[in-house]
This record gives C-alpha cells, sequence and structure tokens, in this order.
C-alpha cells in the first residue's frame, strides 16, 4: 500500500509524535537510525524519487552543518571533558562533539520525517481530512482552499506590476531606502488586490449557499481504518527500535538540558 | 471562536496568511544566509518577520484570534507548500500565534496603539524563544549567548513584527482595499493617531 493512501490527519499526527519521541533523547544513533529508516520508506513506500527529495533535503544538511558549527564554536566547556583540541578561546572536547553531532542528526531526522509527510499528501485532502476527522470549522478550511488557490494568480499579478514597473522606467532598487520602497511598491498592490478578491470570493460562496456549517455533506469523503492505526504504530514502533539499538550500543541519553 | 466571523474576515485572513507563508519561505533562505554567516544568533536578527501576519491580521480584522489563527494558518500552508520542517512547524505558528494573541487578549482586543503592536511582536519572541529553547536544544549552548540570542530575537520582534506590520497595515488602508474593515473606517474618520477602534 502506497503511503499516499493513507489518513493525511494521522500521518501528521505520526510525524508530531515520532518528533515528541526524538525530543526526549540526545544522542547521534537514535536520531541517525530514524533518518535512515524514514527515507528508506519514502523512496520504497512513498515511491518518492531521490532527486525530487534530495533537492528538498540539501538545505537542510547545510542547516545541520551550522548548527553542528555553532555547537562546536559556543559550546559549554565542561571540567573534565577530553580535551581534542584548542585554540585561543575555542576549545573542542570529545563530549562537546558529540552534542554537536546530536544537535545535527535531529534536526535532520525530524526533516525526514516531514518530508515524508509532505511528498506523500496532497494539501486538499489534507484540509478534507483535518475538516472530517479533526473538527475544523468548513469555514476555516475552505477559507484556507480558497487562499491556497490565490497564489497562482498572484504570482501573475506579481509579473504584471513588474512588467508595469519596467515599462514607466522604474529603476533598480540599490541603497536600503530604496529597496524598502521597492519591497512596498510590490506588496502594497498585491495585497490590495487579493483582499479585493478574497471579498469577492467570500460573497461569491455566500450567494452558492455556504454558510459554513459544521454538520455538511462532503463529496469526498476521507475515512480512518485499522490499516492507518497500523500505519502510526509501525512508525512510533521504529522510533523505539532506532533507541533499542543506542541503547544496546551504548550511546542512549535523555535529552534533560544538561548541557 | 470563528462562529462570530464573517466569512468575508475569514477569507481576508486566510489570503494574508497564505501571502505571508511565501514571504516567510524566502526569508528562511534569507535566514539560512545570515545563519551561515553568524551562526545561530543570524537567525534571531530577522526572526520578527515570521511574526508579522499576527501583527497585521490582528490590526486589519480586530477580532479574537486573529492574530493566533493567522500565524498558524500561515505555518500551515508553509508545509502544504513544501517546507521540509514539515507538520512542526504548525505547532511553532501555533506557538508565536499565542503569543502576539496574549498581548492582544491582555487588553481585550480594544487596543491596537503602536505600543501594543509593539508589545504584540515582543509576545511572539518570548513564547517561540521559550518553545525553540526546548525543541532546537538551546540549552546545548553557552548561557551568555542564549542571552543574546534572546533580545536580539526580542527587538527584531519589537521592529520586524511590530512597527513593520503597522506600516504595512497602513498603507494597505490607504488603498482603499480595507474599507469596510475597522482599520479602513478609523482611516477615514481621520483618527488613525491614537488607533481606537470602540
Amino acid at each position: 500500500m502506497p503511503l499516499h493512501k493513507f489518513n493525511p490527519s494521522i500521518k501528521a499526527f505520526t510525524v508530531i509524535v515520532c518528533v515528541l519521541i526524538l525530543s526526549v533523547f540526545f544522542d547521534p544513533v537514535t536520531p541517525f537510525l530514524t533518518l535512515v529508516m524514514t527515507a528508506a520508506a519514502t523512496f520504497i513506500f512513498g515511491r518518492v524519487s531521490f532527486k525530487r527529495w534530495i533537492l528538498l533535503f540539501s538545505p537542510f544538511i547545510f542547516m545541520a552543518a551550522v548548527y553542528i558549527w555553532s555547537a562546536l564554536i559556543f559550546s559549554k566547556t565542561i571540567e573534565g571533558e577530553t580535551i581534542l583540541w584548542s585554540w585561543g578561546i575555542f576549545t573542542l572536547t570529545e563530549e562537546g562533539f558529540q552534542r554537536a553531532l546530536s544537535l545535527g542528526m535531529r534536526v535532520l531526522s525530524f526533516t525526514s520525517l516531514s518530508l515524508l509527510f509532505i511528498l506523500t499528501t496532497k494539501p486538499t485532502e489534507f484540509l478534507l481530512s483535518l475538516m472530517q476527522q479533526c473538527r475544523l470549522p468548513p469555514k476555516l478550511a475552505y477559507g484556507i482552499m480558497a487562499g491556497y488557490r490565490f497564489l497562482p494568480l498572484m504570482k501573475e499579478e506579481f509579473e504584471i506590476i513588474r512588467s508595469a514597473h519596467r515599462i514607466r522606467g522604474v529603476p533598480k532598487a540599490r541603497t536600503l531606502p530604496e529597496k524598502m520602497a521597492e519591497f512596498k511598491r510590490y506588496t502594497v498592490p498585491l495585497l490590495a488586490g487579493a483582499i479585493r478578491k478574497a471579498e469577492r470570493t467570500a460573497m461569491a460562496m455566500e450567494s452558492k449557499g455556504f454558510t459554513g456549517d459544521k454538520n455538511r455533506d462532503f463529496y469526498h469523503k476521507i475515512s480512518v481504518s485499522w490499516k492507518d492505526w497500523a500505519y502510526f504504530a509501525i512508525f512510533i514502533g521504529a522510533v523505539l527500535f532506532s533507541t533499542y539499538i543506542s541503547w544496546l550500543l551504548g550511546f542512549l541519553k535523555l535529552y534533560n538540558g544538561e548541557l | 471562536m470563528l462562529e462570530k466571523w464573517k466569512l468575508r474576515e475569514v477569507i481576508v485572513l486566510s489570503v494574508l496568511a497564505v501571502v505571508f507563508a511565501v514571504v516567510y519561505l524566502v526569508f528562511l533562505q534569507f535566514g539560512n544566509v545570515l545563519y551561515g554567516m553568524f551562526g545561530l544568533i543570524g537567525y534571531d536578527l530577522i526572526f520578527g518577520i515570521w511574526f508579522i501576519v499576527s501583527i497585521i491580521a490582528a490590526y486589519i480584522i480586530r477580532k479574537p484570534g486573529a492574530a493566533f489563527l493567522s500565524e498558524t494558518i500561515a505555518a500551515a500552508i508553509e508545509v502544504m507548500i513544501g517546507n521540509a520542517v514539515g507538520p512542526r512547524l504548525i505547532l511553532s505558528g501555533m506557538i508565536q500565534g499565542i503569543g502576539a494573541e496574549a498581548v492582544f487578549a491582555a487588553t481585550k482586543w480594544k487596543n491596537y496603539r503602536t505600543w501594543v503592536l509593539i508589545a504584540a511582536g515582543m509576545g511572539s519572541s518570548v513564547t517561540s524563544f521559550i518553545w525553540g529553547y526546548f525543541i532546537s536544544g538551546y540549552a546545548a549552548l553557552s548561557p551568555a549567548y542564549v542571552t543574546a540570542m534572546f533580545f536580539v530575537r526580542l527587538i527584531s520582534g519589537a521592529l520586524l513584527a511590530g512597527l513593520l506590520g503597522k506600516w504595512l497595515s497602513e498603507s494597505l488602508a490607504k488603498t482603499g482595499a480595507l474599507n469596510s474593515f475597522p482599520i479602513g473606517k478609523e482611516l477615514k474618520r481621520g483618527k488613525t493617531k491614537n488607533g481606537i477602534t470602540a
């Protein structure tokens, strides 16, 4: 069964619970194992191409690298730690290195879980599921769907505004005040247009009989079955398995802000 | 909470959230650059921008929940567009929204003077920092560095969310697009200076 078929709300809930479990621990091995398993599930059961995945994942590799760097340079040095390298005020200890690595791995494992969700869930289905399973008010859900639909329209409008500016010979912004003025020149008309359109959309929805009543019918029904709960159990199981392996290898450590 | 809202207001709220979700994603890239240059604190320099929709939505719509809902929806849209932080980001959005909402709630959603907007931006800074402290493991950093990060974020929240949000909302009101909202009516009456709606 491909991952696209599972209930979106349960998928999102699974990610949040997995992240919460992972944040309890603070060692490099647990998140690393979770990362490997999640990525494997994304490719095998999610049928996501590696190219698409790595494109979204790579900025976070960079981010994790900065995290590690920050944690190394600005970390606290505790008495009695094994010093690996020292230069001026910077001291690199073995424990500090492990902490930095844990922090980086933590970011990457969270990212892989999230990517699994994003790459296998359609936005509309997620909203329908939130309405049907999590009692999200229809007013809000359909409002968000309408707003989401505005995105391509706004991109078009942005192009029009840019062309209009170019035709009238607006020079390119160079200094900071010029950049601020340019920012205003784009955002204000874009937002004003969007708000006017939003008001018209609301009117159209109401004139077609949309009341925002919670006891409405759905054309596209999204259900929850035992398979969705099995999905939840398997993921939680995988995270717990990672912690177990990490414990076997003697790395497992609870996170209690002691660092 | 939403029963008292008009559909018009809900859709305007969603549209604001969608626009700023895109802005937020753009600034995430910018933040990454600052991050690379200054370390974690680089992020805090522009952290305020991520609270701006709370201020704008609350200032325009002026109903309980505007700050909280707009920030939460913006985060949800970011997730839908495709942000690798994922569903956890919705939680961050809620927490940021609560900070601003708490400040507006303290004035019973009646006062929208400049200082209240600035305080709301700072409110988001506080809640987001507490959340970040636990989820991103700031505890691993030296206390002096964390304190510096906190103050930088506080100032960023005041300026980039509070003041910039106020300025953008007012520029928007001047176009006439907000004439059916309290902020537009206020502008017509020429009372923008004291910012009282009641």
